[in-house]
C-alpha cells in the first residue's frame, strides 16, 4: 500500500540511529582540579581513537566528588587526588574495580610576578611577600602536604598569618595568577601547563618534606558493566597516556617526569 | 556544642551583614532616590546595570572582583596608590564586594517605595517652605519607611546567605573572611559531617528569628490620605 | 482681551503680572495677565482650559517655556531669574487635600511655620480658629471626614504666613454638603484677610459667591479678565458662568418686611436702588450678592403696575450678540452697577433702544447667591 512505503523508510531510519546510538556511549569522569590540562589532552586522543564515544570531564575537589559518589552521583571514573578517598569507596561497596594508582604528586612554589625557580621554602619567609596562596589543607590533599612541608621545614609559624586558602588548588593557582598572592604552593601538574609556565618558572619542593601524595582512580559502581568505561581506564595505563600524563608531572614511581 | 571557630565564622558573619547592609542604606538611598524620579532616558541602562548582580552567578562576580581588586586590576591600582593594601582577603574588600552583590536588594525596594510616594507630598512640602533637600528627609524618608525596612530586612538575609562572592576573593582567612556559610561548606568538604549539621542549623535558627522580629515588626501599611 | 499697548499698560501695573506660553503634547498655554494684588481673583473654566495649569505656573511647580512673573515688585521668573517654590511666599491649597499621612494635623500645620523664619505664631491661631480645626488637632489625616481635610489643609496653607494664597478646586472633590459646610469659611477668609487669592475653578457659584476678579479661560487662553460684575455683564464674547447669562451686585439688607416675609436689599454704587428679595432669614445689615439673570430682566419705556415689583431706573449701555439670531443681549447701567437683559431684536427695534437711553428695568427674580 501507497502510506507504507514512506512508513517503512522512517522506521528503518530509526533502527539504524538506534544501532549507532547503541554503539555511542557516554561516560562522565570527576577528576580532580590538578588533572585539568592533563585529561583534557588525554581525552582528546581517546576520541581520535573512539569517535563516537563521547567522554565529559568535570574538575573540583576531591573531596567534593567523592560525598556526592557516596551520595549516588553519576560518575563513572573518579579520579582522586588523594589515593585514600578511592580506597574510601572500594571499602563502602561503591567501586566496580580496584584502585588504580595514576601518579605520585609534586608540590611547588609558583609566582607570576617573581622568578619561583629561584625560590625555596625559606624565600617564603621574606618580608617582601605579604602573601602566600595554598590549598585548604582542612580538606584539599595539596594544602595539606603544603602544611606539612612548611611544618617540616620550621617555617610554619613565620609563614601561617600570610597566609590566604584555595577551595581547591586551580582556585589556589587563580589566586596566585591574578597577582593576589605573590606566591603559591601548587600542584607541579598544574604549573607546566602552557599558560601558567609562560606566566613564570616552579620550585620543586623536597618530596621528603611532606607525605607521599599518591593519587589514584576508580571506576564506580554507577558504570559497573559498561563497556565503555572499562575501555577508557584501560587507555589509561597506555603508553600515549603515561607521556602525557608524565609530561604533566604526573609520575608514578619508576617513571621520569620530562 | 559550636566550636570557638564556628563562633567566630558566626560573629564574622554578623558583622559583614550589619556593615554591607549600613554601607548600602547610605550609597543605595540616593540611587533609588534618582531611579524612582528621573525622567532621563539613562534610567532604563542604569536600573538594569543596578539589577544586573541578580542575574550574575556569584562566582564570577567574585571571579571579576578579584581581576578588579588585585594588584593588576583598576581598583587595586587605586587602593595601593592610596596605601591601603590590595583588598581581597580583607573584610572591608568582602563588604566592598558584597555591597555590589546586594545592591538590587537594597535599590529595588527603596525605589518602589519612592515610586510610590508620588510627586503630590513633594510638591506639598515646597508650598510649605521645604528645600528639596528638606522634603526628602521629611516627608519622602517617613513615608517610605516600610520600604526602608523591607530593603534594609533583605539586604541583610541576603548577605547572611553570601558564599560564591566570599569565597573567590575572601581567601578563607579565619576571622577576616571566613563567614558562617564557607565554615559550613569547609566541615562538608573535610567530611566533618555533624559539625556541619550544627552549625547551619544554628545559622538557619539564627537568621529565621532576625526575619520573624524585623518582619513582625512592620507596621501595617495604611498609606496617606 | 485689549490688545498692544493697552495690555502692556496693564501688565506693568498691575500687582501681580504674569505672562506664560507653556506647549505639551496636546495641550498649550498662552496668557498675559494682570491681576489685582487684593481679593479673591477667580480662575474659571471647563476641565482642559488650563487653570489648573496657570496657577501651577504662578506656584513654580510647573515651569513654563517662557514666563514672566512679577507680584508686588518682586521678579519670581523671567528670562534670567527662576525662584524656586520653596523660596515663594505662597500659600497653595491642592483640589485633594494632600495632607501628610505620618504627621498628625498639628503636625501638618506646623511643618511649613517651622520653616518660614518670618512667621509667628499668629498665622496658625488664626487659621485654626478662623477655620474651625481646633478639636482636631491630634488627630492622623486618614480620621478625618473629606471636609474636615479640606479644611485643615487651607488652614495649613495660611499657617505658613503666605503672601499669596492660591486654591486649585479646594471644594470640587467634596459632596454638596461638605462644600455647603466650607463656603462659609471660604468666605470669612476672604472678609478678614487681607490677603489676594487666586481661585480656581469650574463652578459658577463659588466664582458668584467669592470672586472680586474674574479670569475666564479656554483652550489655554484668556477669553475674558476683569473685575466680576463688569466681565459678567460683557455683551460681546460669548462669555458665559453657568447656564445662564446674568449679573452679580453686591449689596447689603437695608429692611425686612415681616409682614410679607421680604428682605429690601441695598445695591451697592446703585444710586440708592434696592431690590426686594424673599426674607432668607439674615439679619439688617448684612452683605450680601445678589444674581439677576439675563433672562428675568424686562424693559419697558413706561413702568405701569404689574406683578414684576423691582423696577428700576437706569440705561441702555451696548448691544452684543445671543446665541439664538432672534434674541439680543443688552447691558445696562444702574448707578454704577451693570446689568444684562435678553431680549428678541423685535422687542429692541419696536422699543428704539439706542446706548445712553434713559430705560426702567424690570427684574422678575433676584436671587441671593447660596
Amino acid at each position: 500500500m501507497k502510506l507504507l512505503r514512506p512508513l517503512r523508510h522512517a522506521l528503518l531510519a530509526c533502527l539504524l540511529l538506534l544501532a549507532t546510538m547503541a554503539h555511542a556511549e557516554k561516560v562522565m569522569i570527576a577528576a580532580a582540579a590538578d588533572l585539568k590540562f592533563a585529561m583534557d589532552e588525554i581525552v582528546v586522543a581517546f576520541r581520535k581513537i573512539n569517535p563516537t564515544d563521547e567522554v565529559e570531564v568535570i574538575y573540583g575537589s576531591s573531596g567534593k566528588f567523592h560525598t556526592q559518589i557516596q551520595q549516588g552521583a553519576p560518575y563513572d571514573l573518579f579520579f582522586s587526588a588523594d589515593i585514600a578517598l578511592a580506597r574510601k569507596l572500594v571499602k563502602a561497596g561503591l567501586a566496580a574495580s580496584e584502585v588504580k594508582p595514576y601518579a605520585v604528586g609534586r608540590i611547588v612554589l609558583w609566582s607570576a610576578s617573581l622568578d619561583a625557580s629561584q625560590m625555596t621554602l625559606a624565600s617564603l619567609a621574606d618580608a617582601k611577600i605579604t602573601r602566600i596562596a595554598i590549598a585548604n589543607p582542612k580538606h584539599a590533599p595539596y594544602g595539606q602536604r603544603a602544611e606539612e612541608a612548611l611544618r617540616a621545614s620550621g617555617l610554619w609559624e613565620k609563614v601561617e598569618p600570610k597566609l590566604v586558602y584555595g577551595e581547591n588548588i586551580a582556585h589556589t593557582a587563580q589566586f596566585v595568577q591574578t597577582g593576589n598572592a605573590q606566591v603559591g604552593i601548587i600542584a607541579l601538574a598544574l604549573a607546566v601547563n602552557a599558560e601558567l609556565a609562560s606566566k613564570g618558572g616552579y620550585g620543586l619542593i623536597p618530596a621528603g618534606l611532606h607525605q607521599p601524595l599518591e593519587q589514584g582512580f576508580v571506576i564506580t559502581k554507577h558504570a559497573e558493566g559498561r563497556a565503555l568505561a572499562r575501555r577508557f581506564a584501560d587507555y589509561m595505563g597506555s603508553k600515549p597516556a603515561r607521556s602525557v600524563m608524565t609530561r604533566y608531572g604526573f609520575v608514578l614511581p619508576g617513571e621520569v617526569s620530562h | 556544642m559550636l566550636t570557638d571557630a564556628d563562633l567566630q565564622a558566626l560573629w564574622l558573619t554578623v558583622r559583614l551583614a550589619g556593615a554591607v547592609t549600613l554601607t548600602l542604606l547610605l550609597i543605595g538611598t540616593p540611587i533609588a532616590w534618582w531611579l524612582a524620579r528621573t525622567k532621563r532616558w539613562w534610567k532604563g541602562p542604569i536600573g538594569a546595570v543596578v539589577a544586573l548582580p541578580l542575574v550574575l552567578p556569584p562566582s564570577v562576580l567574585g571571579f571579576y572582583g578579584l581581576l578588579v581588586m588585585g594588584p593588576n586590576g583598576p581598583v587595586g591600582q587605586l587602593t595601593q596608590a592610596l596605601g591601603l593594601g590590595p583588598l581581597p582577603f580583607t573584610f572591608g574588600g568582602l563588604v566592598i564586594a558584597s555591597v555590589f552583590y546586594s545592591m538590587p536588594f537594597m535599590v529595588q525596594p527603596l525605589q518602589t517605595a519612592f515610586e510610590a510616594i508620588g510627586e503630590r507630598p513633594l510638591e506639598v512640602a515646597a508650598t510649605l517652605r521645604a528645600s528639596p533637600l528638606d522634603a526628602f528627609f521629611t516627608v519622602a524618608v517617613p513615608l517610605a519607611a516600610p520600604g526602608f525596612l523591607t530593603a534594609s530586612i533583605l539586604t541583610f538575609a541576603h548577605t547572611v546567605g553570601e558564599f560564591g562572592v566570599v569565597l573567590m576573593i575572601g581567601g578563607n582567612l579565619p576571622g577576616v573572611t571566613r563567614v558562617a556559610s564557607v565554615q559550613i561548606y569547609d566541615h562538608v568538604e573535610a567530611l566533618e559531617v555533624a559539625q556541619a549539621h550544627r552549625l547551619a542549623a544554628v545559622l538557619l535558627i539564627f537568621s529565621f528569628v532576625v526575619l520573624l522580629a524585623l518582619y513582625a515588626g512592620r507596621p501595617g501599611g495604611k498609606k496617606g490620605v | 482681551m485689549p490688545g498692544g499697548l493697552a495690555a502692556r499698560k496693564a501688565f506693568e501695573m498691575a500687582d501681580i503680572a504674569a505672562r506664560f506660553r507653556l506647549d505639551w503634547p496636546g495641550f498649550s498655554l498662552d496668557v498675559d495677565l494682570g491681576l489685582p494684588g487684593r481679593g479673591v481673583t477667580a480662575l474659571f473654566g471647563h476641565s482642559g482650559s488650563g487653570k489648573t495649569t496657570l496657577l501651577r505656573c504662578v506656584a513654580g511647580l510647573e515651569r513654563a517655556q517662557e514666563g514672566q512673573l512679577t507680584v508686588a515688585g518682586e521678579v519670581w521668573q523671567d528670562a534670567g531669574r527662576w525662584v524656586p517654590t520653596h523660596k515663594r511666599p505662597i500659600g497653595y491649597v491642592f483640589q485633594e487635600a494632600s495632607l501628610f499621612a505620618h504627621l498628625s494635623v498639628l503636625g501638618n500645620l506646623r511643618y511649613g511655620l517651622k520653616r518660614n523664619r518670618d512667621a509667628l505664631s499668629r498665622p496658625l491661631d488664626q487659621a485654626i480658629e478662623l477655620l474651625g480645626i481646633g478639636h482636631l488637632l491630634d488627630r492622623k489625616p486618614d480620621r478625618l471626614s473629606g471636609g474636615e481635610r479640606q479644611r485643615v489643609a487651607m488652614a495649613r496653607a495660611l499657617a505658613v504666613g503666605p503672601r499669596l494664597l492660591l486654591m486649585d478646586e479646594p471644594l470640587a472633590a467634596l459632596d454638596l454638603p461638605r462644600r455647603r459646610e466650607i463656603l462659609p469659611y471660604l468666605e470669612r477668609l476672604h472678609r478678614e484677610l487681607a490677603l489676594p487669592v487666586l481661585y480656581v475653578t469650574h463652578a459658577p457659584d463659588e466664582v458668584a459667591r467669592l470672586a472680586d476678579h474674574l479670569v475666564v479661560l479656554e483652550a489655554g487662553r484668556v477669553v475674558a479678565a476683569g473685575p466680576l460684575a463688569e466681565t459678567l455683564t460683557r455683551v460681546d464674547g460669548p462669555i458665559r458662568v453657568g447656564e445662564e447669562a446674568g449679573a452679580i451686585l453686591e449689596g447689603r439688607v437695608m429692611a425686612r418686611d415681616a409682614r410679607w416675609h421680604l428682605a429690601q436689599i441695598g445695591i451697592e454704587g446703585g444710586d440708592g436702588a434696592a431690590l426686594w428679595t424673599r426674607d432668607e432669614g439674615l439679619p439688617v445689615g448684612a452683605a450680601v450678592r445678589l444674581r439677576v439673570l439675563a433672562r428675568d430682566v424686562s424693559l419697558t419705556t413706561q413702568p405701569a403696575p404689574s406683578s414684576i415689583q423691582n423696577v428700576l431706573p437706569g440705561e441702555v449701555e451696548a448691544f452684543g450678540e445671543d446665541e439664538h439670531p432672534a434674541l439680543q443681549r443688552v447691558r445696562l447701567r444702574v448707578g454704577r452697577c451693570r446689568l444684562l437683559a435678553r431680549l428678541t431684536r423685535k422687542a429692541v427695534a419696536d422699543l428704539h433702544l439706542a446706548p445712553g437711553q434713559p430705560i426702567w428695568l424690570q427684574i422678575k427674580s433676584a436671587a441671593l447667591v447660596d
